[in-house]
């Protein structure tokens, strides 16, 4: 029995300790805005490239068939 | 190429940081245990003595990010950590998976589209920006506001994205046949007979143009030089111009059927549409938001026009106009309205109400323009009123360094809308209200079809930019009574450049602030466009102002001049 609660008691000191770990990392990130420097230094500059160099349609070479659709008037 | 480590630039940075040690630790030697006991526990004070608040220290220089954030004491900064940021990103991550119809689809988009990736992702750094230097009941109230927001724009994202077709091989599902897209300022309210049957409004332009210029200001710029590079001149709105360029990159998912446009404000808007129209490709209605629309020969006209937008809508997706899903959202938007009117009391007569200037802005264009797709603008309001009867009956003031009560009036700079927390922090200038919150100041009656559709027309005529911009001298001037109903003793003139509309009103402005001897100061910028008029050189305008006209010194000396030219 008494072993069982010592386990339970270290069990719960292990569990304490790894929350208070990561929510002491956790506060690293926030305070420092580490979030904030990731994606403006690493994050941004490599989506910037991407979309960059992404091939696109030429939308200037899509005719502009102005009566392809009928005018939509309705009676109300 | 891979970039050259520079030994010299880190010594440099190394010996900076070091400096800023020396400095902080010299500066808590000097204070005592006593100052320093309390500034741990509340946060230093915001004032111009010494030993208060310097939030301008806590930038680098030029990117506007944060060597840390702002230690608020320990109670708010904790509510911060968990209750803002941590929550905030946690529920990024369960709004996508609500409103999704497959979270892959999601990450595709993000791969495919400029302005979700680039913009979407330092969301939280919004956040920081406008809610920065808050404390206590303002700092949780304007949050609640900037969450509904966000829950809003990635709902929006779900539905292009679920939709797109892009992103499905080319398939029309299901979501893309019950997608209606319509210009960003055709409000929402207008498709609600629609909604029961599972058909969603997608205002194209709101997400990828609108509300990125707010979380990143770099992105509008590949789309507004992008319509310039085919031959469109660079005076025109740029707001314009960009809505035009999102097509010209082919940035415009691929998530409806058909297409609805409007004029939005202005004769620039018509080309819009006239782009719109060219590269879309689709079935579209054009659906003008009317100059004059105090005439009632026109109201008639819009009401005719809208019930022909109707039959559009019926004929071409197969749906059928609900009354009943009209009255059920009209009424939630009715309650909406209320409970705003409820807010504008207190922030007009007291000084309890705990919202910031650009949250009070931003959520109430917002959601009067998106309109009822969801429970967020409701939950967010409910949680607001409670924090604002708790200012009220403790009599918490929750922007105490107040010094003047200030309306901001005509469209405010989209890539600079935090500029009143930057004021109030700095200067003390306390933004009540807006002239966007008070645009869709009304109720829409449900008793009857034609009073239903009398309302909705003013409404819709009502439109962003147009009621008190560009639509008259009588309702630009409604200022006065504004000014005096919410007890304000100052006024922010947004000064658009290239608003042709609002550039000739200007010196009528400026008669009438002589005239009544108003405290005004003008606000140039260019709506999204953050290089013709920087975010320093407004901060300069207002510094002018307040030093040399006003007399007044600043609460926050170090906010008076730095470098964010580079920054989101």
């Amino acid at each position: 029995m008494k072993k069982c609660k010592c386990r339970i008691a270290k069990f719960f000191l292990k569990f304490l300790g790894i929350f208070f770990l990561a929510n002491v990392a956790l506060f690293v990130v926030f305070f420092f805005d580490l979030d904030g420097k990731l994606m403006f230094n690493v994050v941004e500059p490599f989506l910037k490239k991407h979309y960059d160099n992404m091939e696109r349609k030429d939308t200037l070479k899509a005719p502009y068939e102005m009566n392809k659709f009928p005018k939509y008037d309705y009676e109300t | 190429m891979a970039k050259k480590f520079d030994v010299s630039k880190m010594k440099e940075k190394l010996a900076e940081k070091k400096n800023g040690f020396e400095k902080t630790v010299t500066e808590l030697k000097a204070n005592g245990f006593k100052k320093n006991a309390h500034d741990f526990w509340y946060g230093k004070p915001h004032t111009a003595e010494p030993g208060g608040r310097r939030l301008g220290e806590l930038y680098e220089d030029k990117t506007g990010l944060l060597k840390h954030r702002e230690w608020r004491g320990v109670k708010d900064t904790l509510y911060y950590m968990y209750m803002i940021w941590g929550y905030n990103y946690v529920h990024m991550i369960t709004d996508i998976l609500k409103y999704s119809n497959n979270p892959i689809d999601f990450i595709k988009g993000t791969w495919r589209y400029r302005w979700m990736g680039q913009t979407y992702l330092p969301v939280i750094h919004w956040f920081e920006r406008g809610l920065q230097g808050t404390r206590g009941e303002a700092m949780r109230a304007s949050a609640w506001h900037y969450r509904a927001m966000v829950s809003a724009s990635i709902q929006q994202i779900c539905n292009f994205f679920n939709a797109d077709t892009r992103l499905h091989n080319g398939a029309e599902n299901d979501a893309y046949k019950h997608s209606i897209y319509a210009n960003e300022t055709t409000c929402g309210t207008l498709f609600y007979p629609f909604m029961d049957e599972g058909y969603k409004y997608i205002p194209i332009e709101m997400i990828p143009y609108f509300v990125t210029c707010h979380v990143n200001s770099h992105t509008v710029l590949n789309y507004i030089d992008a319509v310039q590079s085919i031959g469109l001149p660079g005076d025109p709105c740029p707001m314009c111009q960009a809505e035009a360029g999102i097509f010209v990159l082919d940035d415009v998912p691929d998530a409806s059927p058909i297409v609805i446009t409007c004029n939005e404000a202005c004769d620039a808007s018509v080309s819009t549409s006239t782009l719109q129209d060219w590269f879309a490709d689709k079935p579209l209605f054009a659906l003008p938001i009317p100059m004059q629309f105090d005439d009632p020969l026109v109201k008639k006209y819009c009401m005719k026009e809208i019930e022909e937008m109707w039959k559009f809508i019926e004929d071409q997706t197969g749906a059928k106009f609900s009354w009943d899903s009209m009255v059920k959202r009209l009424e939630r938007q009715n309650k909406l309205q209320r409970d705003e009117w409820e807010k504008w009391e207190v922030a007009s007569k007291t000084n309890y109400y705990p919202i910031n200037g650009v949250a009070q802005a931003l959520f109430r264009i917002f959601s009067t323009q998106y309109g009822i797709q969801g429970d967020f603008w409701e939950e967010a309001s409910e949680k607001v009123k409670k924090i604002m009867y708790k200012c009220v009956e403790k009599k918490i003031n929750p922007f105490p360094q107040t010094r003047h009560r200030v309306i901001a009036w005509s469209c405010a700079p989209l890539y600079f809308s935090n500029w009143c927390t930057w004021a109030y922090n700095c200067w003390g200038l306390n933004v009540i209200i807006n002239m966007d919150s008070l645009m869709f100041d009304m109720e829409i009656r449900t008793d009857s079809y034609e009073n239903m559709l009398e309302d909705v027309v003013q409404y819709h005529m009502w439109a962003p930019m147009r009621r008190m911009a560009v639509g008259g001298m009588h309702h630009i001037f409604e200022l006065w009574d504004y000014q005096k109903k919410f007890n304000c003793d100052m006024v922010a003139m947004y000064d658009q450049l290239q608003c042709k509309g609002m550039q000739g009103v200007h010196g009528l402005f400026e008669d009438e602030f002589r005239k009544r001897n108003i405290k005004a100061f003008w606000l140039p910028h260019a709506l999204p466009d953050s290089r013709t008029v920087s975010r320093a050189e407004i901060r300069r305008q207002i510094n002018d102002y307040m030093s040399t006209v006003m007399h007044e010194e600043p609460l926050d000396p170090s906010l008076l001049d730095f470098d964010d030219s580079m920054t989101w």
